[in-house]
């Protein structure tokens, strides 16, 4: 300690001296009292159980019933009740419950061959394709005519009809303002894959 | 009587390209080309730009003019894209053998010992026909007694076209023909620098390699090219492994869109890819044991100063942890960082990785079967959990925010396969 911070009177009560206040073991400040020498035991093993309710690090007294923090305060270890708890009638149902219902299971025969796709158009409104509505392609599915297909027509993927007219494969649309396609050679078309499904929001 | 053992590779054609053709027919028959993940180099051309000469991973730059002559189509890579179609092609080969490896995005081993020994050829042409109709992704065949000849078999199926893209090399006088007219580089694990080797001893062709003597091999090379020989021979080697190893060596490098020039810049860069590096360490439930941090200046331009450097550490006790390794890795690039120099590329690499369930005790404060205390690896859980479902939203933030060294790519095509609101849109007209 540095001369100017010495206190300059000698005597009476030092600056910082003693013990902090609160800093009991108790957490709070305490006091001298007498009491009857027959009731020093019992009055002792009460101080010590109210001690032991004190949280040292923070000081403050823990209600009685409060589980003490553990140093790693993630293993704390609560008592787990590994016991069921019959709560009221067991459902009568419950040997009868076999799934919940999946789309993908509805819609998806093959997985790894099916795409979805976006509409765009009206060409196929009889076959209730509307335009934006989602399709399911499956390109496991052989194109027969009666199908209806994507096929890339002219650089672009388009959806229409497979069908045979007259002995001939046409790709038609379902909507008269749009007229057939006749096939010259079979070879040349490109099917992308067969619609199995149309998703149509309302 | 036990049937031969047959072996079969099943390789895409130029995948990438085929990938990004699938939702485009416009682009049949047209030169494009993908490149790599920065835009920087080709990393996959269609036979249209092969015929042009165009290189595997020369720099996009280099080729502008021919790029620009022939129309060229450039893809940024769709690595979402390619993995979803990846993944359709291995699930649709898992019905043609008991048994697959994985080898890489693009090829795939099959176990076809006792399938199709009447008619193998038949057999391969199924495969080749139901993968390129089913997934949209064609494919070629090879097959054969051992792994290394399937690969060569898959190498003449591609090669020559008359092959229809299906080659059985079961007959010795068929391999013996192949041998005799492939060069001995283009054999499965013989590099460049191997090739060169075996070039001076007068080793060209594929068949030299397989009648080299045994006492030569021994003394001159290693036991992975005595076993390469054997299995040219017609004894297999190489099992099929099945379950994908977890992957050794994690490296996550990019060159940047702009060169770099200060510390902090080259430090969030690396910060980002030790981010990604770790990820992926925790994705194989791995730790690492040491980081490795490279840079360079370009290397494409004569004029330019250059510098290159790389730096490792081994670290205290192995870790998963996204911020040690980032630490680690601003360590390492404290160490090697030249100012002055206007950097091109940087890339961080973990190493000495094992499996955390492996049970080493790596630290003395450290419970034995465990890597880090249990709140690093809550932490670092919540952080991928939380980037699966958004994407690159909680990051350290050392790794700065839209640093200018980012990579925006410029021709990425839509995740068709994977996102609702980039599905193809198909013309009612």
């Amino acid at each position: 300690m540095s001369d100017n911070q010495q206190p300059k009177s000698r005597g009476g009560a030092r600056l910082g001296a003693g013990r902090k206040k609160g800093s009991s073991a108790y957490g709070e400040p305490t006091k001298a009292i007498r009491v009857p020498e027959s009731m020093v035991p019992e009055l002792l093993s009460v101080l010590e159980q109210r001690k032991q309710q004190v949280d040292l690090q923070t000081n403050r007294v823990l209600p009685s019933s409060f589980i003490h923090p553990t140093l790693d305060p993630l293993r704390v270890s609560i008592p787990l009740f590994n016991c069921r708890v019959a709560a009221g009638f067991p459902s009568p149902a419950d040997d009868y419950i076999e799934q919940t219902l999946d789309l993908n299971q509805l819609l998806i025969q093959k997985p790894a061959a099916t795409f979805f796709v976006r509409a765009e158009g009206d060409s196929m409104i009889g076959a209730g394709i509307h335009s934006n509505d989602i399709l399911v392609v499956d390109r496991s599915i052989e194109a027969v005519p009666g199908k209806v297909v994507i096929c890339a027509l002219n650089d672009e993927l388009t959806v229409k009809r497979l069908a045979r007219k007259q002995g001939q494969l046409v790709l038609m649309a379902e909507n008269s303002d749009y007229p057939d396609i006749p096939i010259q050679d079979e070879v040349e078309l490109v099917i992308w894959g067969v619609v199995t499904n149309v998703i149509h929001a309302l | 009587m036990t049937s031969q053992q047959r072996f079969a590779l099943v390789d895409c054609n130029n995948f990438y390209v085929s990938c990004e053709r699938l939702f485009r027919p416009d682009l049949l028959n047209k030169p494009i080309v993908v490149l790599s993940n920065n835009d920087g180099c080709v990393v996959a051309r269609s036979a249209e730009v092969k015929a042009l000469g165009v290189k595997m991973a020369v720099p996009v730059h280099q080729i502008k003019e021919l790029i620009e002559q022939h129309d060229i189509h450039l893809f940024s890579s769709n690595y979402t894209l390619y993995a979803d179609l990846s993944s359709r092609v291995m699930s649709l080969l898992t019905e043609f053998a008991p048994r697959q490896e994985i080898y890489s995005i693009d090829e795939s081993f099959l176990d076809l010992t006792g399938v199709c020994d009447q008619n193998p050829l038949a057999y391969g042409e199924r495969i080749r026909w139901t993968i390129g109709h089913h997934s949209g992704i064609p494919v070629c065949v090879g097959m054969a007694p051992t792994k290394t000849l399937a690969k060569l078999a898959n190498y003449a199926a591609k090669r020559w076209r008359q092959t229809g893209g299906v080659v059985d090399l079961a007959c010795p006088d068929r391999r013996e023909r192949l041998m005799k007219r492939v060069p001995v580089k283009k054999i499965w694990g013989i590099g460049s620098r191997l090739s060169a080797k075996l070039n001076q001893l007068g080793v060209i062709t594929a068949w030299d390699l397989a009648c080299l003597p045994q006492e030569i091999l021994r003394a001159q090379f290693s036991v992975v090219v005595a076993r390469t020989v054997m299995e040219l021979n017609g004894t297999s080697c190489l099992p099929l492994e099945e379950a994908s190893a977890a992957k050794q060596q994690i490296i996550c490098s990019r060159s940047f869109k702009q060169r770099l020039t200060t510390f902090d810049e080259l430090a969030q860069a690396l910060t980002q890819y030790a981010s990604r590096a770790s990820e992926k360490l925790r994705g194989q439930n791995s730790v690492a044991g040491s980081v490795t941090v490279s840079i360079r200046t370009g290397i494409f331009n004569p004029d330019e100063v250059q510098y290159n450097q790389a730096i490792s550490l081994t670290l205290p006790s192995a870790t998963q942890d996204t911020r040690v390794i980032i630490k680690a890795v601003k360590r390492l690039l404290r160490k090697i960082y030249k100012p002055g120099y206007r950097y091109q590329h940087a890339g961080i690499a973990l190493g000495k990785i094992r499996q955390v369930n492996e049970g080493l005790q790596s630290d003395l404060f450290i419970m034995p079967g465990q890597v880090e205390s249990s709140t690093q690896q809550t932490l670092m859980k919540s952080i991928d959990e939380i980037n699966r479902r958004f994407p690159n939203k909680v990051s350290v933030s050392s790794s700065g925010i839209k640093p200018k060294w980012s990579y925006q790519p410029e021709n990425l095509s839509k995740r068709y396969t994977t996102h609702w609101g980039e599905l193809v849109q198909v013309t009612c007209l």
